[in-house]
């Protein structure tokens, strides 16, 4: 099977700064593929060269038949991004942010109320999403930015950190939220510095640290190679 | 097409807020009632004004003087059998704002050739500016009151000829030249002239640059505080579009806002200038010196203004994303008004032709000093430099629209920032 994104020898310098030392990963398709490190290791460049935000120093990337750096407007056709602290349109009412964002995708207008059908399934906001998101709680806003970038089958769906700074309830919904919707056939390129977190959410795990990958496998496999009992053990043994 | 179309309603339905509404109507009715008040204000320091005379001396000479007075736009009312503290106590309490007192003897002094003096009381009811006109009316009194006596005596001695002829053996026959047209007129009446109607256009233009360019910078900087910007540049939208998009938005709202904020200013400014009775006349002078707007140039003053305010929009544009959250945004238009502020000065306090080369450069240079000399080369029609002048400010417009275009198309977008502190290195997080 053809992989939905491939990455080689990717390098990014912010002057003399070097975030990414060039690095080499691969989301296939219906993955969940997770960058797991700490702050600073580079997750968030990375995410960002991939959602077409930043442009790679060095290295190749393609997405599906695309070369991101070449054909950008075609990747973003065919992605969704969350970014960590993102945040929505605090004058619009929730249902005119989701109409506002799909129109974007749409084709035509069956399809905008389609999309827009699915993100209120998503969200389970219910009557609130005739509310302004400016009264919204952080959950709630971030319940809506998921739904946002979930609503539209994209083919890779790229998340930072997605449930940071959110409560263990509103975590926990996010999560679901997330693998419920995978399982229709998108694939998930995410970042966390939560373990926990990616242990339960991913197929596939990428350590990174200092901007290079120190390893790559399945939660399984890293806690076998390494003999730890969970992902932390592994990331601590694979730094060392 | 429909999803610029989406960005576009989104980013003016952003712009106009309630309180962007409120605080223009508020404006607008504020200006109404200042220019009505100060309508009525200069109506009532205008009209005819009412001269309290008391007349010790009885004289003919005196009351000649009085009748030529009345005959002078004055109202008069005679104080009769007083002494001149009553008379200034009556006044006081009385609503003429001014008070005459001819003394005793003071015909017999002037038939035997001795300056005389009278004493005038000028009652100031109010210090507003209105009310600081009446010291106006005072000389205008005493002027009033030398060409009486003054024509009374030269009657009296030379009855054939004509008192004005004697005081003012010269005249003057003002004309004023134009390039080959000529008119007759003072040239200060129709400088005066250009003046009042040209000053509406760098206020206009100040206001819809401050208020676009504003909303622009803001735009972005909200973009960014919110923290939608990221998301929003990763939608199937062109950069240029979502430029085009904001821009667009700030500049119909920046018109809008513009023309409801004139609306009140030519309220107010219409109350001020109510009692200017030589507009007429000077108005008929600037029409025989070809000093009028035709259709053409005022589709041309228009045209210049359009660009500049176009580039305008793409330097805040550019100032927007170097802001970080919406409060830094607020400084970051200060360099937009200086460069407005140096040739609105400069075309209010000296002509430009007149400057030395350097400073001629530099002014030619600020792309914003270009409409306010258009107001003037349209009068003189200098055709070619007002074409100069349009072209000059639409390349610097494309250059600055390119740059705007290859920031938001690069990871300047969200990496640069103007920082007045200590420079930081972004982080790679």
């Amino acid at each position: 099977m053809s992989s939905v994104l491939s990455v080689e020898g990717l390098k990014k310098f912010y002057g003399n700064l070097q975030a990414l030392a060039g690095i080499d990963f691969e989301v296939q398709p219906g993955e969940i593929f997770a960058l797991i490190g700490p702050n600073g290791a580079g997750k968030t460049t990375a995410l960002r060269i991939m959602a077409t935000l930043l442009t790679p120093s060095e290295g190749r990337i393609r997405f599906l038949d695309f070369d991101l750096k070449k054909e950008p407007e075609k990747v973003r056709e065919r992605i969704s991004y969350l970014p960590e602290e993102a945040g929505a349109y605090k004058n619009m009412k929730g249902m005119d942010y989701l109409k506002f964002m799909a129109n974007f995708y749409a084709h035509t207008q069956a399809e905008e109320r389609q999309y827009v059908n699915r993100a209120v399934g998503i969200t389970g906001l219910g009557g609130r999403l005739k509310d302004k998101v400016g009264t919204y709680s952080k959950g709630m806003t971030r319940k809506i930015l998921l739904a946002r970038a979930l609503m539209t089958k994209p083919v890779l769906t790229i998340l930072d950190e997605p449930t940071s700074g959110l409560d263990v309830l509103n975590a926990l919904d996010v999560r679901e939220m997330i693998r419920r919707y995978v399982q229709e056939g998108t694939s998930v390129l995410l970042s966390s510095h939560n373990m926990l977190e990616i242990e339960f959410l991913s197929d596939r795990v990428a350590l990174i640290n200092k901007g290079e990958i120190l390893d790559t496998g399945s939660p399984d496999e890293l806690k076998t190679k390494y003999q730890a009992t969970n992902l932390e053990e592994v990331f601590r043994s694979a730094v060392r | 097409m429909k999803k610029f179309m989406n960005l576009l309603m989104k980013e003016i339905k952003e712009l106009v807020t309630v309180q962007l509404v409120v605080s223009l109507l508020f404006m607008l009715v504020l200006f109404y009632f200042i220019g009505q008040m100060s309508k009525k204000e200069v109506e009532r320091a205008a009209s005819v004004q009412t001269i309290t005379a008391l007349d010790l001396d009885g004289s003919s000479t005196s009351q000649g003087i009085i009748q030529g007075l009345s005959s002078a736009r004055f109202n008069i009312e005679i104080l009769r059998g007083m002494e001149k503290e009553q008379a200034i106590e009556k006044t006081k309490n009385g609503e003429s704002n001014f008070l005459l007192v001819i003394p005793p003897g003071f015909g017999e002094s002037l038939r035997d050739f001795k300056a005389e003096e009278v004493e005038t009381y000028t009652f100031m009811r109010s210090f507003s500016l209105i009310g600081s006109r009446t010291s106006a009316v005072l000389k205008g009194v005493i002027s009033a009151l030398n060409d009486v006596i003054s024509n009374n005596y030269l009657k009296e001695k030379l009855p054939a000829s004509d008192p004005e002829k004697i005081k003012n053996p010269i005249r003057s026959q003002d004309f004023v030249v134009v390039k080959d047209k000529m008119a007759e007129g003072s040239a200060a009446q129709v400088a005066g002239m250009i003046s009042s109607q040209s000053v509406l256009v760098p206020v206009v233009l100040m206001m819809i640059i401050i208020y676009s360019s504003q909303m622009v910078i803001s735009a972005v900087a909200m973009e960014k505080q919110n923290k939608t910007l990221e998301t929003l540049l990763t939608v199937p939208i062109k950069r240029t579009s979502i430029i085009t998009a904001k821009m667009l938005s700030a500049g119909l709202v920046g018109l809008i806002s513009a023309a409801i904020y004139m609306v009140g200013f030519k309220s107010f400014m219409g109350g001020l200038n109510s009692d200017i009775q030589s507009s007429t006349q000077a108005a008929g002078v600037m029409k025989k010196l070809g000093l009028t707007y035709s259709t053409t140039g005022y589709l041309i003053l228009g045209l210049a203004l359009f660009i500049t305010i176009l580039c305008a929009l793409a330097l805040a544009m550019i100032l927007g994303v170097l802001a970080e959250d919406f409060r830094s945004a607020q400084s970051m238009i200060m360099p937009l008004i200086f460069l407005v502020m140096i040739p609105y000065f400069i075309s209010i306090f000296a002509d430009i032709n007149t400057l030395s080369l350097p400073i001629r450069i530099f002014i030619l240079a600020i792309p914003f000093s270009h409409p306010f000399l258009t107001t003037q080369n349209l009068y003189l029609q200098n055709y070619t430099a007002i074409l100069g002048g349009i072209l000059y400010v639409f390349a610097v417009f494309v250059v600055l629209v390119g740059f705007a275009a290859r920031i938001f198309s690069s990871d300047k977008i969200l990496t640069m920032k103007l920082r007045f502190k200590r420079k930081k290195t972004p982080s790679p997080a």
